[in-house]
């Protein structure tokens, strides 16, 4: 890993405008100096999950510190953990957050601009879910 | 060696998300707990929503604190950041 390698962060959601939405804000928050790469939909453009589109948005998002993937619901969660079952062919280290989708990929993005390894990003994102709006 | 210090500021602009994210990776640049506090609420300086959650807006008086080895150093960061951060209303 060098130094300056940061974790990536990977949005796995049903809907690609979501995704990439959620990726926009978080970069702009953050500063623009993480991956954020959005996996949303399907191949064919409609509301789903691929495990193609995800494994390489890992790939892409991977810089040597290793990728924290945030899925949105259901079958995201599930496409992601058929997909980490079996990790040979993935950067390492790879965790799955289970966090609230939008505060939660700006948490750990904002941790990870501020140098954090995987575990203290994925507990960035998963303490989102405690933060109170108002 | 470890210590308090502490500044307060008059904000700009509101402390809305973009300089909150930017306020939160500077002070992940220090070892010591930082903290805004802003009327009776307090935030860990650290964590983008919780300074968000904050509701922090132009005019208001806030304080920078921090605890540590490098406190005094990364009160000046912090405070450099929201000066200049919420100039522009982002």
């Amino acid at each position: 890993m060098s130094l300056d390698a940061r974790v990536g962060i990977v949005l796995v959601s049903h809907s690609a405008a979501l995704a990439e939405g959620a990726a926009d804000l978080a970069a702009q928050i953050s500063g623009g100096t993480v991956a954020i790469i959005p996996a949303g939909g399907t191949e064919d453009g409609g509301l789903g999950t691929s495990s193609a589109r995800v494994t390489r948005a890992v790939k892409l998002a991977d810089s040597g510190a290793g990728v924290l993937i945030l899925p949105d619901l259901g079958s995201a969660v599930l496409t992601v953990r058929v997909l980490l079952s079996e990790p040979d062919d993935l950067p390492a280290p790879i965790e799955l957050a289970d966090a609230p989708f939008v505060e939660g990929v700006v948490a750990a993005t904002v941790a990870a601009a501020g140098g954090a390894d995987i575990t203290a990003v994925r507990a960035a994102a998963e303490e989102a879910r405690d933060v109170r709006k108002l | 060696m470890s210590a308090n210090y502490e500044q307060a500021i008059t904000l700009n602009g509101d402390l809305h998300a973009r300089p909150a994210g930017a306020l939160a990776v500077a002070a992940a640049q220090f070892s010591s707990a930082v903290s805004i506090t802003a009327g009776a609420s307090s935030a860990n300086a650290k964590s983008v929503l919780a300074v968000m959650g904050l509701g922090a807006t132009s005019g208001q008086q806030i304080t920078v604190s921090a605890d540590g080895p490098d406190a005094e150093e990364a009160v000046g960061a912090i405070v450099a950041i929201l000066l200049e951060a919420t100039r522009v209303g982002t």
